[in-house]
Protein backbone atom coordinates (compact mmCIF):
# COMPACT_ATOMS: atom_id res chain seq x y z
CA UNK A 1 0.00 0.00 0.00
CA UNK A 2 1.42 2.91 0.84
CA UNK A 3 3.70 4.39 3.68
CA UNK A 4 0.40 6.43 5.70
CA UNK A 5 -0.31 2.59 6.67
CA UNK A 6 2.86 2.68 8.77
CA UNK A 7 2.22 6.10 10.30
CA UNK A 8 -1.31 4.97 11.25
CA UNK A 9 -0.74 1.91 12.48
CA UNK A 10 2.35 3.63 14.43
CA UNK A 11 -0.21 5.85 15.54
CA UNK A 12 -2.00 3.17 16.65
CA UNK A 13 -4.90 3.53 14.47
CA UNK A 14 -7.86 0.88 15.66
CA UNK A 15 -9.57 0.25 12.94
CA UNK A 16 -6.36 0.07 10.53
CA UNK A 17 -4.69 -2.44 13.35
CA UNK A 18 -8.03 -3.96 13.73
CA UNK A 19 -8.06 -4.27 9.29
CA UNK A 20 -4.16 -5.45 8.93
CA UNK A 21 -4.73 -8.34 11.71
CA UNK A 22 -7.77 -9.37 9.11
CA UNK A 23 -4.73 -9.31 6.56
CA UNK A 24 -2.04 -10.82 8.11
CA UNK A 25 -4.37 -14.05 8.71
CA UNK A 26 -5.31 -14.49 5.23
CA UNK A 27 -1.58 -14.05 4.54
CA UNK A 28 -2.78 -11.92 0.87
CA UNK A 29 -0.60 -9.49 -0.85
CA UNK A 30 -1.98 -7.18 1.52
CA UNK A 31 -0.21 -8.86 4.46
CA UNK A 32 3.35 -8.23 2.72
CA UNK A 33 2.28 -4.86 2.94
CA UNK A 34 1.48 -4.68 6.99
CA UNK A 35 4.67 -6.91 7.92
CA UNK A 36 6.83 -4.68 6.02
CA UNK A 37 5.26 -1.78 7.49
CA UNK A 38 5.80 -2.77 10.88
CA UNK A 39 9.45 -4.27 10.26
CA UNK A 40 11.74 -1.94 12.05
CA UNK A 41 9.43 -1.01 14.65
CA UNK A 42 9.70 -3.84 16.56
CA UNK A 43 11.18 -4.57 20.45
CA UNK A 44 8.97 -2.02 22.63
CA UNK A 45 6.19 -3.98 24.00
CA UNK A 46 6.48 -6.66 26.68
CA UNK A 47 5.07 -9.64 24.82
CA UNK A 48 3.71 -12.22 28.09
CA UNK A 49 2.38 -15.29 26.82
CA UNK A 50 -0.21 -17.28 29.23
CA UNK A 51 -0.48 -21.42 28.26
CA UNK A 52 -1.90 -24.13 29.70
CA UNK A 53 -4.41 -26.69 30.24
CA UNK A 54 -8.12 -26.37 28.88
CA UNK A 55 -9.84 -24.68 31.68
CA UNK A 56 -7.23 -23.84 34.17
CA UNK A 57 -8.13 -20.24 34.39
CA UNK A 58 -5.82 -18.89 31.66
CA UNK A 59 -8.70 -16.35 30.43
CA UNK A 60 -9.97 -15.36 34.10
CA UNK A 61 -5.97 -15.04 34.44
CA UNK A 62 -5.60 -13.15 31.78
CA UNK A 63 -8.46 -10.69 32.50
CA UNK A 64 -6.96 -10.17 36.15
CA UNK A 65 -3.80 -9.48 35.03
CA UNK A 66 -5.61 -6.78 32.45
CA UNK A 67 -7.03 -4.75 35.38
CA UNK A 68 -3.90 -5.01 37.06
CA UNK A 69 -1.88 -3.50 34.40
CA UNK A 70 -4.62 -0.91 33.85
CA UNK A 71 -4.07 -0.29 37.23
CA UNK A 72 -0.44 0.85 36.59
CA UNK A 73 -1.61 2.90 33.49
CA UNK A 74 -0.08 0.32 30.84
CA UNK A 75 -2.11 0.01 27.74
CA UNK A 76 -2.40 -3.91 26.46
CA UNK A 77 -3.23 -5.91 23.46
CA UNK A 78 -4.49 -9.34 23.74
CA UNK A 79 -4.30 -12.27 21.64
CA UNK A 80 -6.73 -14.87 22.22
CA UNK A 81 -6.72 -18.40 20.37
CA UNK A 82 -9.33 -20.28 20.51
CA UNK A 83 -9.17 -23.47 17.93
CA UNK A 84 -10.83 -23.77 14.53
CA UNK A 85 -12.68 -26.95 14.03
CA UNK A 86 -10.50 -29.78 12.10
CA UNK A 87 -13.91 -30.73 10.28
CA UNK A 88 -15.80 -27.25 9.27
CA UNK A 89 -13.32 -25.00 9.98
CA UNK A 90 -15.64 -22.84 11.75
CA UNK A 91 -15.04 -21.46 15.20
CA UNK A 92 -16.45 -20.27 18.55
CA UNK A 93 -14.19 -17.48 19.79
CA UNK A 94 -15.71 -16.98 23.48
CA UNK A 95 -12.24 -16.62 25.46
CA UNK A 96 -13.55 -12.62 25.52
CA UNK A 97 -16.42 -13.25 27.61
CA UNK A 98 -14.03 -13.49 30.19
CA UNK A 99 -12.36 -10.43 29.47
CA UNK A 100 -15.75 -8.69 30.06
CA UNK A 101 -15.62 -5.63 32.39
CA UNK A 102 -12.86 -4.48 29.71
CA UNK A 103 -14.39 -4.92 26.82
CA UNK A 104 -15.17 -0.88 26.62
CA UNK A 105 -11.71 0.05 27.79
CA UNK A 106 -10.07 1.96 24.68
CA UNK A 107 -6.65 1.05 26.50
CA UNK A 108 -7.49 -2.57 25.80
CA UNK A 109 -7.74 -4.23 22.14
CA UNK A 110 -8.92 -7.57 22.39
CA UNK A 111 -8.83 -9.93 19.27
CA UNK A 112 -9.87 -13.28 19.27
CA UNK A 113 -7.71 -15.29 16.88
CA UNK A 114 -8.84 -18.92 15.33
CA UNK A 115 -6.01 -21.50 15.29
CA UNK A 116 -7.34 -22.49 11.85
CA UNK A 117 -6.05 -25.92 11.25
CA UNK A 118 -2.49 -24.46 13.07
CA UNK A 119 -0.67 -26.78 15.33
CA UNK A 120 1.68 -25.37 18.41
CA UNK A 121 -1.06 -24.04 20.84
CA UNK A 122 -1.22 -20.76 18.51
CA UNK A 123 -2.56 -19.70 15.18
CA UNK A 124 -0.49 -18.84 11.65
CA UNK A 125 -0.54 -15.37 12.16
CA UNK A 126 0.02 -15.29 15.87
CA UNK A 127 3.48 -14.16 15.42
CA UNK A 128 2.78 -11.40 12.99
CA UNK A 129 -0.39 -10.19 15.04
CA UNK A 130 1.74 -9.56 18.25
CA UNK A 131 4.29 -7.57 16.09
CA UNK A 132 2.14 -5.76 15.06
CA UNK A 133 0.58 -4.79 18.43
CA UNK A 134 4.02 -3.81 19.15
CA UNK A 135 4.42 -1.58 16.83
CA UNK A 136 0.58 -0.22 17.25
CA UNK A 137 2.34 0.75 20.59
CA UNK A 138 0.96 -1.26 23.37
CA UNK A 139 2.61 -1.45 26.23
CA UNK A 140 2.06 -4.66 26.89
CA UNK A 141 1.27 -7.72 24.52
CA UNK A 142 -0.79 -10.52 26.52
CA UNK A 143 -0.92 -13.79 24.21
CA UNK A 144 -3.82 -16.62 25.67
CA UNK A 145 -2.75 -19.83 23.89
CA UNK A 146 -5.66 -22.55 22.98
CA UNK A 147 -5.51 -24.97 26.06
CA UNK A 148 -2.08 -26.60 25.42
CA UNK A 149 -1.20 -30.47 26.73
CA UNK A 150 2.25 -30.99 26.38
CA UNK A 151 3.54 -29.98 23.03
CA UNK A 152 2.00 -26.79 22.50
CA UNK A 153 5.02 -24.65 23.27
CA UNK A 154 5.16 -22.68 20.10
CA UNK A 155 4.46 -19.73 22.41
CA UNK A 156 8.30 -19.76 23.67
CA UNK A 157 9.30 -18.85 20.96
CA UNK A 158 7.44 -15.33 20.75
CA UNK A 159 6.75 -14.31 24.05
CA UNK A 160 9.25 -12.25 26.60
CA UNK A 161 7.55 -13.88 29.43
CA UNK A 162 5.86 -17.22 29.75
CA UNK A 163 3.09 -18.05 32.35
CA UNK A 164 2.58 -21.52 32.40
CA UNK A 165 -0.87 -22.45 34.45
CA UNK A 166 -1.28 -24.74 36.85
CA UNK A 167 -5.03 -24.93 37.91
CA UNK A 168 -4.87 -27.38 41.28
CA UNK A 169 -6.60 -30.45 41.83
CA UNK A 170 -5.40 -32.79 38.51
CA UNK A 171 -4.34 -35.05 40.34
CA UNK A 172 -1.74 -37.32 38.78
CA UNK A 173 -2.26 -34.89 35.44
CA UNK A 174 -0.34 -32.55 37.28
CA UNK A 175 2.90 -34.27 37.05
CA UNK A 176 1.69 -34.89 32.56
CA UNK A 177 1.67 -30.95 32.87
CA UNK A 178 5.18 -30.59 34.62
CA UNK A 179 6.90 -32.75 32.22
CA UNK A 180 5.30 -31.07 29.19
CA UNK A 181 5.59 -27.82 29.66
CA UNK A 182 8.38 -27.90 32.41
CA UNK A 183 11.16 -25.88 30.52
CA UNK A 184 9.13 -23.11 29.06
CA UNK A 185 7.89 -21.40 31.97
CA UNK A 186 9.23 -18.21 33.25
CA UNK A 187 6.49 -18.50 35.81
CA UNK A 188 4.69 -20.87 37.10
CA UNK A 189 1.08 -19.26 38.32
CA UNK A 190 -1.12 -21.82 40.13
CA UNK A 191 -4.54 -20.53 39.59
CA UNK A 192 -7.74 -20.87 42.20
CA UNK A 193 -5.69 -20.14 45.37
CA UNK A 194 -9.35 -20.67 46.96
CA UNK A 195 -9.15 -24.60 46.61
CA UNK A 196 -7.87 -26.60 49.04
CA UNK A 197 -5.52 -28.46 46.70
CA UNK A 198 -3.47 -24.71 45.72
CA UNK A 199 -1.35 -25.09 48.60
CA UNK A 200 -0.13 -28.81 47.48
CA UNK A 201 0.32 -27.79 43.75
CA UNK A 202 2.34 -24.91 44.81
CA UNK A 203 4.74 -27.26 46.77
CA UNK A 204 4.98 -29.81 45.05
CA UNK A 205 5.81 -27.21 41.86
CA UNK A 206 8.45 -26.00 44.29
CA UNK A 207 9.95 -29.01 45.27
CA UNK A 208 9.98 -30.19 41.44
CA UNK A 209 11.81 -27.11 40.98
CA UNK A 210 14.23 -28.23 43.43
CA UNK A 211 15.81 -31.29 41.63
CA UNK A 212 16.26 -28.95 38.32
CA UNK A 213 20.24 -28.63 37.85
CA UNK A 214 20.01 -26.06 35.17
CA UNK A 215 21.31 -22.73 36.88
CA UNK A 216 20.49 -20.25 33.78
CA UNK A 217 17.10 -21.46 34.04
CA UNK A 218 15.36 -20.18 37.29
CA UNK A 219 11.18 -20.12 37.11
CA UNK A 220 9.12 -18.85 40.06
CA UNK A 221 6.08 -20.05 41.72
CA UNK A 222 3.31 -17.64 42.03
CA UNK A 223 0.09 -18.83 43.66
CA UNK A 224 -3.06 -16.22 42.61
CA UNK A 225 -6.93 -16.27 42.80
CA UNK A 226 -7.62 -14.03 40.25
CA UNK A 227 -11.00 -13.69 40.87
CA UNK A 228 -10.82 -12.23 44.55
CA UNK A 229 -7.61 -10.83 43.08
CA UNK A 230 -5.32 -12.57 46.13
CA UNK A 231 -1.94 -12.76 44.83
CA UNK A 232 -2.34 -10.48 41.81
CA UNK A 233 -0.11 -7.54 43.32
CA UNK A 234 2.91 -9.84 43.79
CA UNK A 235 2.57 -11.31 40.22
CA UNK A 236 2.36 -8.33 38.50
CA UNK A 237 5.45 -6.88 40.68
CA UNK A 238 7.54 -9.75 39.29
CA UNK A 239 6.65 -9.65 35.68
CA UNK A 240 7.27 -5.56 36.59
CA UNK A 241 10.94 -6.30 37.68
CA UNK A 242 11.67 -8.34 34.67
CA UNK A 243 14.09 -6.72 32.34
CA UNK A 244 11.15 -6.72 29.85
CA UNK A 245 10.90 -4.91 26.38
CA UNK A 246 12.62 -7.01 23.72
CA UNK A 247 13.66 -9.75 25.10
CA UNK A 248 12.33 -11.96 22.80
CA UNK A 249 14.06 -10.08 20.30
CA UNK A 250 17.36 -9.34 21.85
CA UNK A 251 18.81 -12.13 24.06
CA UNK A 252 17.12 -15.17 22.86
CA UNK A 253 19.06 -16.37 19.31
CA UNK A 254 16.07 -17.67 17.72
CA UNK A 255 14.18 -15.22 18.61
CA UNK A 256 16.73 -12.66 17.27
CA UNK A 257 17.07 -14.72 14.15
CA UNK A 258 13.77 -14.76 13.31
CA UNK A 259 13.10 -11.02 13.46
CA UNK A 260 15.92 -10.64 11.05
CA UNK A 261 14.62 -12.73 8.67
CA UNK A 262 10.87 -11.76 9.03
CA UNK A 263 12.12 -8.56 8.27
CA UNK A 264 14.71 -9.35 5.52
CA UNK A 265 11.61 -11.31 4.00
CA UNK A 266 9.40 -9.14 4.02
CA UNK A 267 11.69 -6.27 2.07
CA UNK A 268 12.65 -8.46 -0.39
CA UNK A 269 10.99 -7.68 -3.34
CA UNK A 270 11.93 -10.97 -5.23
CA UNK A 271 11.02 -12.89 -2.94
CA UNK A 272 7.84 -11.77 -2.30
CA UNK A 273 6.96 -11.90 -5.97
CA UNK A 274 7.73 -15.23 -6.00
CA UNK A 275 5.07 -15.61 -3.06
CA UNK A 276 8.09 -17.21 -0.64
CA UNK A 277 6.87 -17.81 2.86
CA UNK A 278 8.73 -17.99 6.15
CA UNK A 279 7.92 -21.33 7.67
CA UNK A 280 10.95 -21.18 10.69
CA UNK A 281 14.07 -19.81 11.42
CA UNK A 282 16.52 -19.66 13.75
CA UNK A 283 20.09 -18.79 14.15
CA UNK A 284 21.81 -20.11 10.60
CA UNK A 285 18.77 -22.10 10.01
CA UNK A 286 15.84 -20.73 7.56
CA UNK A 287 12.71 -23.02 6.04
CA UNK A 288 10.51 -21.41 3.37
CA UNK A 289 7.50 -22.65 1.42
CA UNK A 290 6.35 -21.72 -1.97
CA UNK A 291 3.63 -22.36 -4.08
CA UNK A 292 4.35 -23.50 -7.81
CA UNK A 293 2.34 -21.01 -9.98
CA UNK A 294 1.81 -20.53 -13.59
CA UNK A 295 4.35 -17.96 -14.00
CA UNK A 296 6.79 -20.40 -12.39
CA UNK A 297 6.52 -23.12 -14.95
CA UNK A 298 8.75 -23.58 -18.08
CA UNK A 299 8.33 -24.06 -21.51
CA UNK A 300 7.60 -28.01 -20.88
CA UNK A 301 5.20 -27.30 -18.16
CA UNK A 302 7.07 -28.12 -15.22
CA UNK A 303 8.72 -26.06 -12.41
CA UNK A 304 11.46 -24.08 -14.48
CA UNK A 305 14.90 -24.67 -12.85
CA UNK A 306 15.40 -20.84 -12.07
CA UNK A 307 12.34 -20.55 -9.73
CA UNK A 308 13.66 -23.66 -7.80
CA UNK A 309 17.08 -22.10 -7.57
CA UNK A 310 15.76 -18.78 -6.61
CA UNK A 311 13.37 -20.40 -3.67
CA UNK A 312 16.78 -22.17 -2.46
CA UNK A 313 18.79 -19.02 -2.71
CA UNK A 314 16.08 -17.15 -0.53
CA UNK A 315 16.33 -19.87 2.12
CA UNK A 316 20.16 -19.23 1.65
CA UNK A 317 20.37 -15.82 1.57
CA UNK A 318 18.42 -15.49 4.95
CA UNK A 319 19.64 -18.47 6.97
CA UNK A 320 23.82 -16.62 6.60
CA UNK A 321 22.07 -13.30 7.09
CA UNK A 322 20.06 -14.55 10.46
CA UNK A 323 23.14 -13.96 12.65
CA UNK A 324 22.48 -10.29 12.29
CA UNK A 325 25.41 -9.69 10.12
CA UNK A 326 25.16 -8.59 6.69
CA UNK A 327 26.41 -11.99 4.38
CA UNK A 328 26.53 -12.32 0.21
CA UNK A 329 26.59 -14.84 -1.78
CA UNK A 330 30.27 -15.78 -3.42
CA UNK A 331 29.40 -19.39 -4.80
CA UNK A 332 26.34 -21.80 -5.43
CA UNK A 333 25.14 -24.67 -7.16
CA UNK A 334 22.23 -27.10 -7.36
CA UNK A 335 21.23 -30.34 -8.45
CA UNK A 336 17.48 -31.16 -9.31
CA UNK A 337 15.87 -34.69 -9.04
CA UNK A 338 11.84 -34.38 -9.67
CA UNK A 339 10.49 -32.47 -11.61
CA UNK A 340 7.28 -30.31 -10.21
CA UNK A 341 3.48 -29.76 -11.71
CA UNK A 342 1.96 -26.33 -11.09
CA UNK A 343 0.18 -25.73 -7.34
CA UNK A 344 2.53 -28.38 -5.61
CA UNK A 345 4.30 -26.55 -2.39
CA UNK A 346 7.92 -26.83 -1.68
CA UNK A 347 9.73 -26.24 1.27
CA UNK A 348 13.15 -25.21 1.55
CA UNK A 349 15.53 -26.13 4.51
CA UNK A 350 18.63 -23.76 4.95
CA UNK A 351 21.20 -25.44 7.25
CA UNK A 352 24.20 -23.67 8.36
CA UNK A 353 27.30 -26.49 7.35
CA UNK A 354 29.99 -24.26 9.09
CA UNK A 355 30.59 -20.67 9.61
CA UNK A 356 34.16 -18.69 10.31
CA UNK A 357 34.39 -15.27 10.90
CA UNK A 358 34.93 -14.52 7.46
CA UNK A 359 33.17 -17.30 5.05
CA UNK A 360 30.27 -19.52 5.33
CA UNK A 361 29.07 -22.53 3.89
CA UNK A 362 25.27 -23.78 3.69
CA UNK A 363 23.13 -26.65 2.28
CA UNK A 364 19.68 -26.21 1.38
CA UNK A 365 17.29 -29.09 0.82
CA UNK A 366 14.24 -28.42 -1.22
CA UNK A 367 11.09 -31.10 -1.35
CA UNK A 368 7.44 -31.19 -2.62
CA UNK A 369 5.11 -31.01 0.80
CA UNK A 370 3.10 -33.33 -0.30
CA UNK A 371 5.27 -36.12 -0.28
CA UNK A 372 8.42 -35.12 1.31
CA UNK A 373 9.83 -35.63 -2.24
CA UNK A 374 13.55 -34.98 -2.56
CA UNK A 375 13.08 -31.87 -5.30
CA UNK A 376 16.78 -30.04 -5.10
CA UNK A 377 20.00 -29.42 -3.48
CA UNK A 378 21.82 -26.49 -3.06
CA UNK A 379 24.90 -25.53 -1.63
CA UNK A 380 26.86 -21.90 -1.25
CA UNK A 381 29.67 -20.03 0.11
CA UNK A 382 28.96 -16.86 1.62
CA UNK A 383 31.35 -14.23 2.52
CA UNK A 384 30.08 -12.38 5.61
CA UNK A 385 30.90 -8.73 5.86
CA UNK A 386 31.76 -6.63 8.56
CA UNK A 387 28.28 -4.49 9.17
CA UNK A 388 25.15 -5.57 10.52
CA UNK A 389 22.00 -6.58 8.55
CA UNK A 390 20.23 -3.24 6.87
CA UNK A 391 16.78 -3.89 6.16
CA UNK A 392 14.86 -1.03 4.20
CA UNK A 393 12.06 -1.48 7.00
CA UNK A 394 8.63 0.41 6.77
CA UNK A 395 10.48 3.20 4.14
CA UNK A 396 7.85 2.22 0.91
CA UNK A 397 9.81 0.85 -2.09
CA UNK A 398 10.07 2.58 -4.66
CA UNK A 399 10.72 0.02 -7.32
CA UNK A 400 14.48 0.10 -6.55
CA UNK A 401 15.50 -3.85 -4.92
CA UNK A 402 16.63 -4.31 -1.66
CA UNK A 403 20.56 -4.09 -0.80
CA UNK A 404 21.50 -7.50 -0.15
CA UNK B 1 -4.39 -19.19 0.29
CA UNK B 2 -7.80 -20.19 1.52
CA UNK B 3 -10.67 -17.27 1.92
CA UNK B 4 -11.07 -15.64 5.07
CA UNK B 5 -13.93 -17.70 6.81
CA UNK B 6 -16.48 -14.93 7.61
CA UNK B 7 -16.67 -13.06 10.77
CA UNK B 8 -19.65 -12.76 12.38
CA UNK B 9 -20.40 -11.67 16.05
CA UNK B 10 -23.52 -13.04 17.35
CA UNK B 11 -25.05 -10.59 20.66
CA UNK B 12 -27.52 -9.71 22.40
CA UNK B 13 -28.30 -5.45 23.54
CA UNK B 14 -30.42 -4.21 26.10
CA UNK B 15 -31.87 -6.02 29.51
CA UNK B 16 -33.47 -9.01 27.32
CA UNK B 17 -31.33 -12.54 28.88
CA UNK B 18 -33.08 -15.11 26.34
CA UNK B 19 -30.12 -16.20 24.55
CA UNK B 20 -31.02 -19.96 23.64
CA UNK B 21 -31.51 -18.75 20.32
CA UNK B 22 -28.78 -17.01 19.52
CA UNK B 23 -26.63 -19.77 21.27
CA UNK B 24 -28.25 -22.05 18.57
CA UNK B 25 -27.30 -19.57 15.67
CA UNK B 26 -23.74 -19.37 17.27
CA UNK B 27 -23.29 -23.37 16.82
CA UNK B 28 -25.22 -23.08 13.30
CA UNK B 29 -22.86 -20.24 12.01
CA UNK B 30 -19.74 -22.45 13.17
CA UNK B 31 -20.93 -25.47 11.46
CA UNK B 32 -21.19 -23.73 8.40
CA UNK B 33 -17.13 -23.01 8.78
CA UNK B 34 -17.58 -19.16 9.77
CA UNK B 35 -15.91 -17.51 12.95
CA UNK B 36 -18.27 -16.83 15.66
CA UNK B 37 -17.90 -14.11 18.40
CA UNK B 38 -20.10 -14.94 20.76
CA UNK B 39 -21.09 -13.06 23.54
CA UNK B 40 -23.64 -13.26 26.55
CA UNK B 41 -26.73 -11.42 26.84
CA UNK B 42 -26.69 -7.53 28.55
CA UNK B 43 -24.12 -6.13 26.13
CA UNK B 44 -24.22 -2.06 25.59
CA UNK B 45 -24.03 -0.57 22.06
CA UNK B 46 -20.55 1.15 22.69
CA UNK B 47 -18.95 -1.99 23.51
CA UNK B 48 -20.58 -4.21 20.73
CA UNK B 49 -18.83 -1.38 18.31
CA UNK B 50 -15.54 -1.85 19.90
CA UNK B 51 -15.87 -5.45 19.83
CA UNK B 52 -16.85 -5.23 15.84
CA UNK B 53 -13.94 -2.76 15.48
CA UNK B 54 -11.10 -5.00 17.18
CA UNK B 55 -12.68 -7.93 16.04
CA UNK B 56 -13.32 -6.80 12.31
CA UNK B 57 -16.38 -8.43 12.12
CA UNK B 58 -17.68 -8.50 8.77
CA UNK B 59 -21.51 -9.49 10.24
CA UNK B 60 -23.29 -8.35 13.94
CA UNK B 61 -26.31 -10.68 14.55
CA UNK B 62 -28.31 -9.13 17.19
CA UNK B 63 -30.70 -11.85 18.71
CA UNK B 64 -33.82 -10.17 20.53
CA UNK B 65 -36.70 -11.48 21.77
CA UNK B 66 -37.83 -8.94 24.15
CA UNK B 67 -38.18 -5.77 22.76
CA UNK B 68 -34.90 -4.82 22.51
CA UNK B 69 -35.09 -4.48 18.60
CA UNK B 70 -35.89 -1.16 19.36
CA UNK B 71 -32.97 0.22 20.65
CA UNK B 72 -31.08 -1.47 17.54
CA UNK B 73 -31.41 1.93 15.13
CA UNK B 74 -28.91 3.31 18.35
CA UNK B 75 -26.22 0.77 17.42
CA UNK B 76 -26.89 1.45 13.51
CA UNK B 77 -25.89 5.02 13.93
CA UNK B 78 -23.40 4.63 16.73
CA UNK B 79 -21.83 1.96 13.88
CA UNK B 80 -22.06 4.87 11.49
CA UNK B 81 -20.71 7.33 13.82
CA UNK B 82 -17.33 5.24 14.02
CA UNK B 83 -17.58 5.21 10.47
CA UNK B 84 -18.50 1.59 10.59
CA UNK B 85 -20.87 1.34 8.27
CA UNK B 86 -19.98 -1.48 5.92
CA UNK B 87 -20.53 -4.02 8.95
CA UNK B 88 -23.62 -5.14 7.93
CA UNK B 89 -26.22 -5.78 10.66
CA UNK B 90 -28.75 -8.94 10.98
CA UNK B 91 -31.66 -8.84 13.62
CA UNK B 92 -33.57 -12.44 14.49
CA UNK B 93 -35.91 -13.16 17.15
CA UNK B 94 -39.75 -11.37 17.81
CA UNK B 95 -39.84 -8.74 15.96
CA UNK B 96 -43.31 -7.43 15.28
CA UNK B 97 -43.60 -6.77 11.16
CA UNK B 98 -45.29 -3.37 12.27
CA UNK B 99 -40.92 -2.93 13.77
CA UNK B 100 -39.51 -4.05 10.52
CA UNK B 101 -39.86 -1.52 8.24
CA UNK B 102 -37.79 0.62 11.21
CA UNK B 103 -35.37 -1.24 11.51
CA UNK B 104 -34.90 -1.90 8.12
CA UNK B 105 -34.50 1.61 7.40
CA UNK B 106 -32.53 2.08 10.02
CA UNK B 107 -30.07 0.22 8.23
CA UNK B 108 -30.31 -3.50 9.09
CA UNK B 109 -29.57 -5.29 6.47
CA UNK B 110 -32.15 -8.32 7.03
CA UNK B 111 -35.08 -9.64 10.51
CA UNK B 112 -35.02 -13.00 10.64
CA UNK B 113 -38.39 -14.01 12.03
CA UNK B 114 -39.28 -17.32 13.84
CA UNK B 115 -39.31 -20.22 11.64
CA UNK B 116 -36.72 -19.27 9.90
CA UNK B 117 -34.60 -22.29 8.58
CA UNK B 118 -30.69 -22.52 9.81
CA UNK B 119 -29.93 -22.89 5.98
CA UNK B 120 -31.39 -19.35 4.73
CA UNK B 121 -29.55 -17.60 7.72
CA UNK B 122 -26.30 -19.37 6.82
CA UNK B 123 -26.71 -18.24 2.96
CA UNK B 124 -27.49 -14.73 4.36
CA UNK B 125 -24.72 -14.00 6.43
CA UNK B 126 -22.14 -15.48 3.29
CA UNK B 127 -23.90 -12.96 0.96
CA UNK B 128 -23.41 -10.21 3.54
CA UNK B 129 -19.99 -10.61 4.43
CA UNK B 130 -19.08 -10.83 0.66
CA UNK B 131 -21.26 -7.42 0.10
CA UNK B 132 -19.20 -5.77 3.21
CA UNK B 133 -15.90 -6.93 1.78
CA UNK B 134 -16.48 -5.64 -1.17
CA UNK B 135 -17.44 -2.40 0.32
CA UNK B 136 -14.16 -2.64 2.02
CA UNK B 137 -11.72 -3.41 -1.35
CA UNK B 138 -13.79 -0.20 -3.32
CA UNK B 139 -12.83 2.19 -0.18
CA UNK B 140 -9.09 0.86 0.90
Amino acid sequence: MDESLTRRILRGDRRTVAQAISCLEAGDERAIDVRRAIAAHQGRAHVIGVTGPPGGGKSTLVSALIKGLRERGRTVAVVAVDPSSPYTGGAVLGDRIRMGEHQADEGVFIRSLASRGHLGGLATAAADVIDLFDAAGFDVVLVETVGAGQSEVEITRYADTRVVVCPPGLGDEVQAIKAGVLEIADVFVVTKADLPDARRTESELQSMLGLRRNASWTPVVRKVCATSGEGMDALLNWLDDRPQRGLRHASVGENKARTVVTGCLAADNFGQSLGIELVSASAGNVTLRMQVRREHMNFNNRCHGGAIFAFGDMALGLACNSHGQMATLVDSGMSISTAVEEGEWLIAQATEVSRSRKIGSYQVKITRARDDAHVALLHGTVYVLDRPVEVAGSAPQTGATQAQ
Amino acid sequence: MAARPPRVIVTKIGFDGHDRGSRVIAACLRDAGMEVIYTPPWQEIPTVVKLAMEEDADVIGISSLATDHLIVPRLMSALRDAGMGDVQVIVGGIVPHRDEAVLLESGVARVFHPGTSLDDVVAEVRALTAKRRQMQGASA
